[in-house]
């Protein structure tokens, strides 16, 4: 199908998007739900169940997240605008480096992390079952399907999606060269000239996963052909596409792409006729965080209309909201008219990380 | 810094002081090795600590990278020769010839390492990428084709490492040119003989030993070179031993067990390599201050001068000038081009720059961080200076050892067994600054020993010992003697730790927590996720706001120094 | 009543590493006296200085002071330097540079903890005993060299000590200054009364301010003397050049021609010289010391038929207050030194002689 212009993406688009995603349906360890001790109280414009004078008391949240820099700061600046008591603190790594930060410091009896982002579902549901997670349900957990929340809910929920398609640099590819689909990045004349993720990246797993499943396996021995070059952050990776170091990125993140355009960047976006590579964008409060009552608020602001709004609207994010009553985009395309690709099965996408890890870690050289 | 300490006094303040710091040291610095050596030997599963089974077979499967290894002995190489080029020209036209501004020069010849490798790799990377790079844009806008520089090759990065790691090639060679008597070159032109025979057959031969030293160390920093690989290598897949280690822990899962055993490999090269310039330069000691400085003949190059103030120029254009121009270039555009119009110019990246990590908390940590190491170090490097070199007390050769450890590991594979070490230490400094200050002191003890020794060893005994004879005890002479003529060489010691704890990116880099974000760390990460133009002007605002602090503190010291010399 | 010993050096031995630097000197010195060590550089004498001081420690012997041990090998005592109660004059004066004239004077006395207004006075009349006194506030480091020297001497007997340790203070000066320091040095240890133990290598200062000279050589103590034992009666062929220039004479012990108390020697080339052996054992074969300005030179023969000779004028060097005369005896060389000399051509013929005391017999 050829590519089309954008126009904006409506709620009813988002709607639609939600509800092409698979059901998740995890066989989730029994866990006793907390009962909810005290009704829920209203803070700015949204309900919550922590305590906000104690949260304030606390006076600061410590929030590791997968964004790049400026949009993990973008986060927390819109946090302390509303909440300019609590001093937030961040440290920001690819998703699996920062998994295994989390980890590592927790085998050794350090807890100093109140909030975790993840841009990849596997190791959520990993730490979900280590209990890394503070079980923690939210008063504005209504406003989102089950399939976009843990299960049981109340360990995490999906604070945005990430989707993904082909960029490219226009000055180096003319409209009519343009790549129209996935098999079009397997061009041999690409070589030395493509970017992609590092493997730590959970939108790089998820395209791999699904690419494959769509092409099989000889897919990325192809691609590794090509000799891409690997970076941390859609950033990156569009900073080399808008100057012309790179020619073409393999996995043009939408958000990005809305940023470095509205710079005047010197890129187009391709949305593959098989659809766009996406990612869920789990938060969640962690166990024996530092600051629990802060964490358990930024969890119910992140929910919240308000959050979600500015997740969305933050220039560093522009996120796609999963909320079911979530206001539009300022600017965006619709979505409708193509696919999001999601593995329909958690589990065994799970389990194919470390052969992931293995190839992807090859084709770069490490 | 007296002399002989009686054997008859078991325990004498000086004795109490002298172990006690040497103990101090020698857990600074073992510690974190022993663990790098456990994590490089731990063949078992990589999650359960303490490991359950030890063997060789990580260090077999570094055969499975011979890449990685060749990488870095060729760039090492490479790097290392530019630096000796360069630093031979720079010493000779400062030392030996009568080029205007001699003495500033040789002060300005520092700026590049103070810029630090990180910065000048940021804006080579700039000026020099083929597509986007200033330079290429340049030479296309004159009609070139395709591009003049491609800053992402082993040469590209040997170039800068040589630019801005080098300086150190310079000092040395430097002293080297200094300490040569002009008599022997004298000698030689009474008899007859031409300059450039001179040169030839007298300078070169008599300063090669010095210059071989030199080489040799340099190697030695080459190798454990880590900003410079990662900024210009990494995008290109062209990984070097650090750098690979660096991206070994920071996938997921971290693969700790390889990346140590790539530690240790380099550590044991660069532990030849020392060992070598210990053998070839001097008899056991790093101080390279020798006794008596000759005043070297500097010779008149007519209107060559002025051909040379152009070359010094053009050195400081290419290390100083440039790359801040650059960056501050880039830092006003959206989207930084050579040739940008109008409406790409915007202050957006300072506005933005300012809510980041990097430019907040993380400026304030690092002044506060390096205003700490740099007073803990020069006690801490002082009484291990004195233990060593003039105390006499036995066994001070080989605490020697033990403090010189360290420039043997790079700053990087240091941190990685810190990093171990000290997470599982009982008291909680894990991810603050109190880790970073230790790692701190840690590494930088060679440098800080270096620096006051060759300080201590300029006073004269005698001074010490007339004090003694006129019946001071060892507190009472240091208090009124010792410290009081150490002071301006303290001082110049403090500013130097100050300026290497602010720049120091290794050993931070593994080491910074959420609440311990330091400057120079803080940027790599912002480069890492942020647009470049973002990271050029972190970048930036980081140079200025610390050399702003180094002027103040400048101002400061010297005001102190006069004051308690007084 | 004789003077009593002050110090007591005993078989010391000093090593640097696995070098010897004194290997094995014993001498007294007695309450009051300058003893001068003399040497030629290398030979130990301010490694003994520095060893009795407390600044290097030796392997063997011992030291004591008014009998007390402050270093002793066998019973694991040593001192350190800065509770001996000694004073020391260093070669480079170590005048401490960050501090006045005034201060480095006072340090010992501050170091006794003595009050205020006891340090001015004293620091002020040591100033005066040097003539510095106007000196007081200057920095120290604007001094000259003479200065320094001077405010060294100060700093070290302000505070009254028993000995006085100086190690080769003169050397820096030159000769015109050091010749006047000589005699000043001299008069003030005198006037004090202090013990002192003096490190030289130059002759004419051991032999102008020493009560008592030991001669050093490579670690070992060649001989001990008061200067003028030292000069007229050397003990070996090393003492005799080293103090003065001497000629050497070997030959054999004609004892059938000994007479009046005196030994007779035959050279080689024939020629007999009568000597004295001031207590010393002969040999078969001996060695007499002549000094060069005991050799008398005529152009006649002189009275007398002992010690007399026909010789040679092989050139004359002229030194100024003297002339140095190189002349040929029979086939070996021999040196005089004569004062106002009528010039002598190169090739004359004439005669030397000697007085047979002026021979001293080299031995124990």
């Amino acid at each position: 199908m050829a590519h089309t212009k954008f126009g904006h993406i409506t709620r009813r688009a988002l709607l639609k998007a939600g509800a092409t995603l698979p059901l998740i349906g995890i066989a989730a360890p029994n866990v006793l739900a907390q009962p909810l001790s005290k009704s829920p109280t209203k803070v700015l414009d949204f309900l919550t169940n922590a305590d906000v004078a104690k949260a304030e008391q606390e006076g600061q949240l410590v929030f590791y997240c997968h964004e790049n820099e400026a949009g993990t700061a973008g986060i927390m600046q819109g946090f302390s605008k509303d909440f300019p008591k609590i001093k937030t603190s961040y440290v920001r790594a690819q998703t699996g480096a920062l998994y295994s930060k989390i980890l590592a410091e927790r085998s050794a009896g350090r807890f100093d992390v109140d909030v975790l982002q993840l841009s990849d579902l596997s190791p959520a549901f990993d730490f979900q079952k280590k209990g890394g997670y503070e079980h923690y349900e939210s008063p504005e957990s209504g406003a989102y399907k089950k399939d976009n929340m843990s299960s049981p809910k109340g360990y995490f929920f999906w604070t945005g999606v990430d989707p993904a398609g082909i960029a490219y640099n226009v000055d180096k590819v003319a409209g009519s060269d343009a790549p129209k689909g996935w098999k079009d990045i397997l061009d041999p004349r690409w070589k030395g000239k493509i970017s992609c993720k590092i493997s730590a990246s959970g939108l790089q797993f998820v395209q791999w996963y699904m690419l494959r499943q769509l092409y099989g396996d000889g897919f990325w021995k192809e691609f590794a052909k090509l000799q891409p070059h690997a970076f941390d952050s859609r950033v990156q990776l569009f900073d080399r596409l808008s100057k012309g170091d790179d020619t073409i990125t393999a996995i043009g993140e939408y958000p990005a792409y809305i940023l470095f355009k509205s710079r005047g960047a010197k890129v187009e976006f391709v949305a593959p006729a098989d659809g766009l590579v996406a990612t869920p964008l789990v938060v969640g409060a962690v166990n024996k965080a530092p600051h629990p009552e802060a964490a358990k608020l930024f969890v119910d602001w992140a929910m919240s209309k308000r959050g979600q709004e500015w997740y969305q609207t933050n220039p560093n994010l522009y996120y796609a909201s999963v909320r079911t009553d979530a206001p539009p985009m300022p600017t965006g395309v619709s979505l409708t008219q193509f696919k999001l690709l999601y593995p329909q099965d958690w589990d065994d996408y799970a389990k194919q990380s470390a052969t992931f890890l293995k190839e992807w870690n090859g084709m770069l050289g490490l | 810094m007296s002399a002989a300490v009686s054997s008859t006094e078991f325990f004498s303040a000086p004795k109490i002081a002298g172990y006690g710091v040497a103990a101090v040291a020698a857990v600074l610095v073992l510690y974190p090795v022993f663990f790098l050596l456990q994590a490089a030997l731990d063949v078992g599963d990589p999650q359960t600590r303490p490991p359950t089974a030890y063997g060789l077979d990580n260090f077999e499967a570094l055969l499975n990278y011979p890449q990685i290894m060749l990488n870095t002995l060729s760039v090492s190489f490479a790097a290392t020769l530019m630096a000796l080029v360069i630093g031979f020209i720079m010493a000779w036209i400062l030392t030996r010839t009568n080029v205007p501004g001699r003495l500033l020069f040789e002060q300005l010849m520092a700026v590049p390492y103070y810029l630090t490798p990180l910065l000048g790799a940021l804006a080579w990377s700039m000026l020099g990428s083929p597509e986007s790079g200033f330079i290429n844009q340049f030479w296309r806008a004159l009609g070139g084709s395709g591009h003049v520089i491609d800053i992402n090759t082993p040469y590209g990065i040997a170039w800068v490492m040589a630019l801005f790691e080098g300086s150190v090639a310079f000092v040395m060679i430097g002293a080297v040119m200094k300490s040569m008597d002009p008599a022997l070159e004298e000698a030689s032109q009474v008899i007859g003989a031409s300059r450039l025979r001179t040169m030839l057959r007298v300078t070169l031969p008599l300063v090669i030993p010095g210059v071989l030293g030199a080489a040799i160390f340099v190697f030695a920093e080459m190798l454990g070179s880590f900003a410079v690989a990662l900024v210009l290598g990494t995008p290109n897949r062209y990984y070097v031993i650090t750098t690979a280690i660096y991206q070994l822990i920071q996938q997921y899962p971290p693969r700790i067990q390889i990346a140590a055993a790539m530690g240790t490999s380099l550590f044991a090269v660069m532990f030849l390599m020392l060992f070598l310039y210990r053998r070839i330069v001097t008899a056991g000691s790093y101080v390279t201050i020798t006794g008596k400085a000759f005043r070297p003949r500097v010779a008149d190059v007519g209107r060559l001068r002025y051909l040379l103030f152009g070359v010094c120029l053009f050195y400081l254009a290419v290390s100083v000038v440039l790359p801040i121009a650059t960056l501050l270039f880039a830092s006003v555009q959206k989207i930084a081009v050579a040739f940008p119009t109008a409406d790409n110019f915007t202050l957006d990246n300072f506005r933005s720059a300012m809510s980041m990590n990097a430019a907040g908390s993380a400026l304030t940590n690092s002044l506060i961080l390096a205003f700490a190491t740099a007073t803990i170090g020069i006690g801490l490097m002082g009484l291990l200076a004195w233990l060593i070199y003039r105390s006499r007390l036995p066994g001070a050769g080989l605490i020697e050892y033990v403090v010189m450890f360290p420039q043997a590991v790079p700053r990087l594979v240091f941190a990685f067994g810190m990093m171990w070490a000290w997470l599982v230490f009982p008291i909680p400094i894990y991810g603050t600054l109190w880790l970073l200050l230790i790692a701190y002191l840690t590494v930088f003890l060679p440098l800080g020993v270096r620096t006051i020794a060759g300080v201590m060893l300029q006073v004269d005994k005698s001074l010490e010992e007339c004090a003694q004879m006129c019946g001071a005890s060892w507190a009472f002479r240091m208090r009124t003697v010792s410290i009081p003529l150490l002071v301006p060489g303290l001082v110049a010691a403090w500013l130097l730790l100050f300026i290497a704890s602010v720049r120091e990116l290794g050993a931070s880099i593994l080491l910074m927590g959420p609440h311990s974000k330091v400057i120079t760390p803080a940027i790599v990460e912002s480069w890492f996720s942020t647009a470049s133009e973002l990271t050029a002007t972190l970048a930036l605002i980081q140079t200025l706001v610390v050399a702003a602090a180094v002027a103040v503190l400048v101002v400061v010291t010297r005001r102190v120094s006069t004051h308690l010399v007084n | 009543m004789a003077p009593k010993p002050h110090i007591e050096v005993e078989n010391l031995e000093v090593y640097f590493g696995a070098v010897p630097a004194v290997r094995g000197v014993s001498f007294t010195v007695l309450h009051g006296e300058q003893l001068t060590l003399l040497g030629p550089s290398g030979c130990g004498k301010t490694t003994t200085l520095r060893a009795i001081a407390g600044l290097e420690k030796p392997v063997a012997g011992e030291i004591r002071i008014d009998g007390a041990p402050i270093y002793s090998a066998a019973r694991d005592i040593h001192v350190p330097a800065e509770k001996r109660g000694l004073s020391m004059v260093f070669q480079s004066y170590a005048i401490w540079p960050h501090m006045t004239v005034f201060d480095n004077v006072a340090y010992g006395l501050r170091v006794r903890r003595e009050e205020a207004a006891a340090i001015r006075d004293k620091v002020m009349r040591a100033l005066a005993l040097v003539q510095m006194q106007a000196f007081a506030d200057r920095r120290a480091s604007q001094l000259s060299g003479g200065q320094q020297q001077r405010v060294a001497l100060a700093r070290a007997f302000v505070f009254q000590p028993s000995v006085l340790l100086f190690d080769e203070p003169l050397s820096n000066l030159d000769a015109k200054l050091r010749a006047d320091m000589r005699i000043e040095l001299r008069e003030l240890q005198h006037r004090l009364g202090i013990t002192s133990v003096y490190v030289t290598h130059d002759l004419e200062e051991a032999l102008a301010m020493s009560d008592h000279i030991v001669v050093m050589r490579d670690g070992l103590v060649e001989q001990t003397g008061t200067p003028d034992e030292i000069y007229r009666l050397p003990r070996s062929a090393f003492v005799a050049d080293f103090i003065g220039s001497a000629n050497l004479v070997h030959g054999r012990n004609r004892r059938d021609l000994a007479t009046d108390g005196l030994l007779a020697l035959e050279t080689p080339g024939g020629q007999v010289i009568y000597g004295n052996a001031y207590g010393r054992s002969a040999g078969d074969e001996l060695t007499v010391s002549v000094r060069t300005v005991h050799l008398q030179i005529s152009p006649q023969r002189p009275a007398g038929d002992r010690n007399v000779w026909p010789a040679r004028v092989e050139k004359t060097v002229f030194q100024g207050d003297f002339t140095q005369v190189h002349i040929l005896w029979g086939d070996q060389r021999l040196i005089a030194r004569c004062a106002a000399l009528d010039p002598l051509p190169a090739g004359q013929e004439v005669f030397i002689s000697v007085d047979p005391k002026r021979v001293v017999l080299l031995g124990t």
